[in-house]
């Protein structure tokens, strides 16, 4: 494994979504550089295509133009099940609504991916409580998320995200439906999680959460406006 | 497979139906009645058939080949070559049972002569059985009272007799009978037993079918043929094989018949009557109440399994969000197939377990009401369950393809 090697480089991505007369341009061209270790906020407000850069970042969505390598894969032309592959592998998701799945117990949610990735049962449990341990909710293994605070949701997510020790972690206003008060707590786990050497890509709208990290990304219709990008 | 995958997916789908117990439980019913009329059809017309089968092997068994003397003269004068032969013999029952051991499982002659019979209470003109070989065992008869016929009795042609009931109590309605001696003709023949009453009605409070059984008055063949309706060479009226699998039975019966015609210098003078066959005939004509019970239950499947769609359309929108996660976090939409379909086949599962069961009760309620004793074959409950099955899986294909192809992206973004 390389440490200089860019977790995330994209050159001149363009998504537009219709056609002809009434195509939206949502990203006009993206340079995006991230290296392995860094915690960078995307920031911009509703509309800039923040959102849609966060989805083509995760795999989740294709570009209609530029090139994009995570982890020096480029993933441009790959089969919907390589980029599941790409998915489960090297990036873990925090959405604000946690979208844990709700039939199933946090730990089960947790081993879920280490489930996609071929890991075997006793492994699988093993890892997966100690994810719930590192993310400071041992004793909720057996739960249903229903059951679980705002932030012990958050957590459960977190924990889920890391299960295959991803590349990126992708957080999207991770924080959104929390309270303050938890939500500081969930941040000072991403910034944790990022002095242990996880790269984190944070979305939201909010500056103060931007601060926290060490690059701020800033997005407004459809392109990069903050001039540090070029320095990182 | 190592990792247990597919026993997470079965349990997770067992979750979801576990959830959903009133929507489930809805989309099992279609299988459920498609699976208890398959099975309930089948099996009932299996009992109606066993029933008459029973009926069949009652009256006289289908495990039987008869061969009986026919003419051979079609029409016209018969040719010196029809008129030389010498009929069904003694010897063709012999050749026959040796023809293959392994088939046959007894053989009974019959000699038969009309004579004037004379007892002291009666005097009757009756039809006197010779019988030889398995007889009585083929023909059902149990000796009541007395002894059966020795060997030594076939042997020498020994005047002895047994006698049907009817025979016993028309000759000698009172007192003894074995030891008494009864004319045949001329001849006095001692009686040295008597048979047990043979009973059949197909109803109760319905005239014995078996009535005409009773009337025997068996004596030696070799009775028969050396003092009163014989010749040398040992002609006989019927020959009965027993064979010991119905399977084999039409084969044995080619081999018979090109046997007998070697020994009747190739004229067809004999009638090889083969009961099982005219069975199967009758079967076959049963196989259209099959079919038309596979039918409607066919029909109700692929109701059931439209309805199955239908459902699991209208869930799978709840369920987008669910599949936009399990994708998210790197579930490919092969997995999401396997997903939904073992969830679609554990409930058919389920609905042809309890279909199987209800069919069970379905056909007992119909044939205890028909009076008639149950009969169900592993084939129905396989046929029942491989067409729930097979339909299961074509229904379940669709919905979860649908799944399978969602976009991550809009799945998640779904509201």
């Amino acid at each position: 494994m390389t440490t200089d090697r860019a977790i995330i480089e994209t050159a001149g991505l363009t998504k537009v979504f219709g056609a002809n007369g009434n195509a939206v341009h949502a990203l006009r061209g993206i340079d995006l550089t991230v290296a392995r270790g860094e915690f960078v906020a995307l920031v911009g407000p509703s509309g800039s295509g923040k959102s849609t850069l966060m989805a083509i970042i995760g795999c989740l969505d294709s570009p209609t133009a530029g090139t994009y390598a995570i982890d020096g894969v480029p993933v441009q032309g790959l089969s919907g099940a390589a980029l599941a592959r790409i998915r489960n592998e090297k990036i873990g998701f925090v959405f604000q609504s946690y979208n844990l799945l709700p039939k199933a117990s946090v730990l089960r949610n947790v081993e879920l991916p280490l489930l996609y990735a071929g890991i075997s049962r006793k492994e699988r449990r093993r890892r997966a409580l100690e994810l719930l341990e590192k993310v400071g909710i041992p004793e909720k293994a057996n739960v249903l998320p229903a059951q679980l605070s705002g932030g012990q949701r958050q957590r459960t997510a977190i924990a889920r995200a890391l299960a295959n020790t991803p590349a990126l972690l992708l957080a999207d206003e991770p924080t959104g439906a929390l309270d303050s008060k938890t939500g500081e707590e969930v941040l000072a786990l991403f910034q944790e999680l990022n002095r242990q050497g996880n790269t984190v890509v944070l979305v939201t709208h909010d500056p103060h959460i931007a601060s926290l990290a060490q690059r701020k990304v800033e997005l407004r219709d459809g392109l990069v406006v903050d001039p540090e990008q070029k320095a990182a | 497979m190592f990792s247990g995958a597919f026993r997470e997916r079965l349990f997770g789908a067992w979750v979801e139906i576990r959830e959903n117990l009133g929507r489930s439980t809805l989309q099992t019913l279609g299988v459920i009645l498609g699976v208890a009329s398959v099975l309930g059809g089948f099996s009932i017309s299996d009992s109606q058939r066993k029933r008459s089968d029973e009926r069949w092997v009652k009256l006289g068994g289908m495990d039987r080949l008869n061969v009986q003397p026919s003419g051979a003269i079609k029409d016209n004068q018969p040719t010196a070559l029809q008129n030389a032969n010498l009929g069904l013999r003694h010897e063709d029952a012999e050749e026959g049972n040796a023809l293959d051991t392994q088939v046959t499982s007894g053989v009974s002659q019959q000699k038969n002569a009309r004579a004037r019979v004379r007892s002291a209470y009666a005097d009757q003109d009756r039809q006197i059985t010779g019988i030889a070989g398995d007889y009585m065992a083929l023909n059902g008869y149990a000796i009541e009272r007395g002894r059966t016929l020795t060997a030594e009795d076939f042997e020498n042609g020994r005047p002895v007799a047994i006698l049907g009931a009817e025979a016993a109590s028309t000759f000698f309605p009172t007192g003894e009978i074995v030891g008494q001696t009864i004319r045949l003709g001329d001849i006095p023949v001692t009686v040295v037993g008597t048979f047990s009453e043979k009973v059949f009605r197909f109803r109760e409070n319905q005239k014995n079918q078996f009535w005409w059984r009773n009337r025997v008055i068996a004596v030696p063949s070799t009775l028969v043929a050396r003092r009163m309706n014989g010749d040398k060479w040992q002609r006989v009226d019927r020959v009965v094989f027993r064979i010991r699998d119905l399977n084999v039975m039409e084969k044995f019966g080619d081999g018979l018949s090109s046997l007998l015609l070697g020994n009747h210098r190739q004229q067809e003078d004999f009638r090889i009557d083969d009961i099982a066959a005219r069975i199967r005939k009758r079967r076959s004509q049963g196989d259209v109440y099959n079919v038309i019970f596979m039918l409607s239950g066919i029909l109700s499947l692929i109701g059931g399994g439209m309805v199955n769609v239908n459902i699991q359309m209208a869930t799978l929108k709840e369920r987008v969000r669910e599949v936009g996660v399990k994708m998210a976090i790197g579930a490919s939409g092969r997995e999401i197939f396997k997903g939904f379909m073992i969830e679609a086949l554990l409930l058919t599962g389920f609905g042809a377990a309890a279909g199987l069961v209800g069919g069970v009760l379905f056909s007992k309620t119909i044939t205890s009401f028909l009076q008639i004793p149950l009969f169900m074959q592993p084939a129905s409950f396989l046929w029942a369950f491989a067409l729930a099955a097979g339909f299961g899986f074509l229904f379940a294909l669709y919905p979860a393809w649908k799944a399978s192809r969602l976009s991550p992206m809009e799945a998640l973004r779904y509201e």
